[in-house]
């Protein structure tokens, strides 16, 4: 709103003061023409069009402060009738004076006296109607604004049309005229009645304002009429200008009315005032809550602001939150108002059971305002004795029952229909966060899985040599390919010195990050021992006694270690629980399987570890061939659900068995892929292949 | 994805699991879980009968060997039976036998467990 022009308000002034000086004029002189009068009076009005922006913009009732408005116009109208009253008396003796030419015939001082009256008047209508317009533009529609300004245009219509009927009652002309009156006062009284209606503001205000405005008007409604009627006797403003005097009549006939709809509406308010007033508050709360609900994703403070909000919206001492535990399927209570310690730990899981499977089962709202006398809300009084009435909402979530949410308090009676209703939404707007929490949470916790992932695949990788080793009249060639989600596979090679090549194959139980940090334990301990231990089987006792300490009991690898000696192509070796190795042969029709008695690494403390390991030894002849594999080779499944298997993996060895072991690796790779026919690796697969060279006996 | 489930029955002084499906490092948790429980009820004879599985990996096998300590600790046992020869297979190549109670029928598990109470 703009702020009015301190000058242009000059204007009317000047022309409110040229009037004044007439009528000073003619007061003191006594000569008067009628044209005189009629040119008083236009000047006037004049002065009233240009003040009317005082109406449209004033600067100290903007509609936000409507309160404030409300106060000053109090104050301006009781100080007015106060005004009026005081002096009564002397208007009283004022209006003996008129004379029949409606010219004042007196002194000098009543005229000012009269003249100040009315310059006081003006401006208590003028600011009371630009308050008035502040209070009816409050939820202004379309036809608001144009139903004040035709009343603003009939108010002076009207005013002006009364001016020639009150100089000349006789005349003949004056009877279209009176009728034109009539009806301007017809359609200014309907459109003040039309004004009054617009008491939109009353809903703004909170039952202490609406009180407070009741109790204002219980005493400026009667005030008001009894001024208008005082008014209308004392009639003081006519003689200077019967066109002010009708304005400002109609005007405080307009006051009037506005005032009376504004009482009587006040009044049908207030029975309702709490209420409207709660649902403010909730409605508040409610939006508290999306507030509070897209800033918060930590669960904690999310729960807490649930609870806090919980009590607010149902104006509960207590409120509490039950959540089912996803991984355990058990109520828990997730947060809690005003329970004692005591009360927590006995609430463990009582109100499991009947209430909670009544409330999962119907999905309504309880609302028990008699604890003691409701069956159904016996398991809170196992654990809550001091509860007199309760509501209990269950919070479900895309047809799942993540949990319950209650509010109670200790009087009896204490909840209204109204309220469960008010609780159940709030309630529905926090399950709607708590699902949001836990699946953010769960992403979180996706990408954080992923990622360690990632981290175990290259440590994994980092753990495997990097080249094969090189012997003498041997090939030893190996590959090992990893499932997405590391397998825990593992082989390695150390180089014993003497032509000697300790070559090792494992998997260790288990999947993921864990599996890869176990690999890495293993390797070092292997890498450790094969310096100091001759024999494979000492190794991998060696090697189990530390292992076996070290791992979690639901831990354990199988290895196979061996050691071959280029000198005369012997393969030393021994089978901790792993898959047995493939041996072939160039007579051989098909690969034969060496197994060895032996049980996992980490299965048993070493006694029976011990007694069970049993050493085998095989010496390769000419284009002779070792395959040591994983059990992912073997466990791989195709999409049909059938797995690889040790007989296709013998055939496919028999048919390569003339090739070079890089060839002997590919083809075996290129079977398995083939095999899986577009399936993902579930767990890795590893090969070690040693292949002994035609004519390369050292 | 291939699923795993599993029945528990209690009988008297053992307790006996009928496991089916797949048992792997995703699966494994679920009856990791029963054996706590069966620890938890101080029902420390069990007797896991594996006809209707169909698949077991190393962290199925590490259930076990993550629940026998403590259940023969208490005087009870983890007794295996009814494996299909390719489970047998996987629970051999480890050298299970050596360490645990694998029989070909569930009677012969129940009886190992009456004997053992006498």
């Amino acid at each position: 709103m703009k702020k009015i022009n301190q000058l242009s308000l000059l204007l009317p002034l000047g022309f409110f003061i040229v009037a004044c000086a007439q009528f000073l004029g003619i007061a003191s002189t006594h000569a008067y023409h009628m044209s005189s009068l009629y040119s008083r009076n236009g000047i006037i009005l004049l002065s009233l069009i240009l003040s009317l922006p005082l109406i449209y913009k004033q600067k100290w009732a903007s509609d936000r402060n409507v309160l404030r408005g409300l106060r000053h116009l109090f104050f301006l109208i009781l100080t007015t009738s106060a005004i009026l009253f005081l002096s009564g008396e002397r208007l009283d003796q004022l209006k003996d004076r008129f004379s029949e030419q409606h010219i004042l015939t007196g002194a000098l001082a009543d005229s000012v006296f009269i003249i100040s009256w009315a310059f006081f008047a003006v401006i208590f209508i003028l600011i009371a109607l630009g308050t008035l317009r502040n209070l009816i533009y409050v939820k202004r529609k379309r036809t608001t604004a144009r139903n004040f300004t035709w009343l603003m245009i009939f108010l002076l219509l009207y005013s002006v049309s009364s001016v020639p009927l009150y100089y000349s009652e006789s005349s003949i002309n004056s009877t279209v005229l009176r009728y034109f009156n009539y009806a301007a006062l017809f359609i200014l009284i309907n459109l003040a009645i039309a004004n009054s209606f617009r008491v939109g503001w009353i809903n703004y205000l909170n039952k202490k304002q609406k009180l407070g405005c009741f109790w204002g008007g219980l005493i400026l409604t009667p005030v008001q009429i009894v001024f208008l009627v005082r008014f209308r006797q004392v009639n003081p403003i006519v003689s200077f200008s019967p066109l002010l005097e009708r304005f400002i009549e109609m005007s405080m006939v307009f006051i009037s009315i506005y005032f009376i709809t504004s009482f009587l509406a006040l009044l049908s308010h207030l029975p309702t005032a709490r209420l409207y007033d709660r649902k403010m508050q909730q409605i508040q709360s409610l939006q508290d809550l999306s507030r509070a609900l897209s800033a918060e994703l930590d669960w904690s403070k999310l729960v807490s602001t649930i609870i806090k909000l919980a009590s607010e919206v149902a104006q509960s001492e207590f409120a509490w939150l039950e959540l089912y535990d996803k991984k355990s399927g058990r109520l828990m209570l997730i947060s809690s108002k005003n329970l004692s310690e005591k009360e927590r730990n006995k609430w463990k899981s009582k109100t499991e059971g009947r209430l909670a499977d009544w409330l999962g089962s119907t999905k309504e709202t309880m609302l028990c305002n008699q604890v003691s006398k409701t069956d159904l809300a016996r398991p809170i009084q196992e654990w809550k004795r001091d509860l007199g009435s309760v509501i209990a909402v269950p919070m479900i979530a895309s047809d799942r029952v993540l949990g319950f949410l209650y509010a109670g308090k200790r009087e009896e009676f204490a909840f209204e229909q109204d309220d469960a209703e008010m609780f159940r939404a709030f309630s529905d707007q926090a399950t709607i966060a708590v699902e949001n929490a836990r699946l953010v949470q769960e992403s979180l916790v996706k990408e954080r899985l992923e990622q360690e992932l990632r981290i175990a695949h290259e440590a994994q990788m980092k753990l495997l040599p990097k080249k094969m080793p090189v012997l003498n009249g041997l090939e030893i060639d190996a590959v090992c390919i990893t499932a997405n989600e590391v397998g825990g596979d593992y082989y390695d090679f150390f180089e014993l010195g003497d032509g000697r090549i300790g070559i090792v194959i494992g998997d260790v139980s288990g999947k993921g990050p864990s599996a890869a940090f176990y690999v890495a334990e293993v390797k070092g301990i292997m890498e450790a021992l094969a310096k100091e231990v001759r024999s494979p089987k000492a190794m991998l006792v060696s090697a189990n006694e530390t292992l076996y300490k070290n791992f979690d009991r639901s831990t354990f690898i199988s290895l196979i270690y061996g050691i071959i000696d280029a000198k005369d192509r012997c393969f030393t070796f021994c089978r901790a629980g792993h898959c047995p190795l493939y041996y072939m042969s160039p007579n051989l029709k098909k690969p034969q399987m060496l197994e060895p008695k032996g049980i996992g690494v980490g299965l048993d403390a070493g006694k029976i570890f011990e007694k069970t390991l049993e050493p085998m030894q095989v010496t390769l002849q000419d284009e002779d061939a070792l395959l040591l594999f994983t059990d992912g080779v073997t466990e791989a499944r195709n999409p049909k659900g059938e797995e690889f298997g040790e007989e296709r993996l013998a055939q496919a060895f028999l048919q390569v068995k003339d090739e070079n072991s890089t060839e002997i690796k590919k083809a075996l790779i290129h079977q398995i892929y083939t095999f899986f026919d577009g399936q993902n690796a579930y767990d890795d697969l590893t090969f070690i292949i040693i292949k002994a060279l035609a004519n390369g006996k050292a | 994805m291939d699923t795993f489930s599993f029945k528990r029955i209690d009988n008297g002084n053992h307790s006996k699991l009928y496991l089916t499906g797949f048992l792997d490092a995703h699966t494994a948790p679920e009856l990791e879980d029963e054996f706590e429980k069966l620890a938890d009820e101080q029902r420390f004879n069990v007797i896991v009968n594996f006809s209707d599985l169909t698949y077991i990996s190393s962290a199925g096998l590490g259930v076990f060997m993550g629940h026998i300590e403590k259940f023969r600790e208490n005087k009870g046992d983890i007794k295996m039976s009814n494996m299909s020869p390719k489970i047998f297979r996987v629970f051999d190549l480890l050298g299970f036998p050596a360490l645990y109670d694998i029989v070909d029928e569930e009677s012969k598990a129940v009886e190992l467990f009456t004997k053992q109470e006498v």
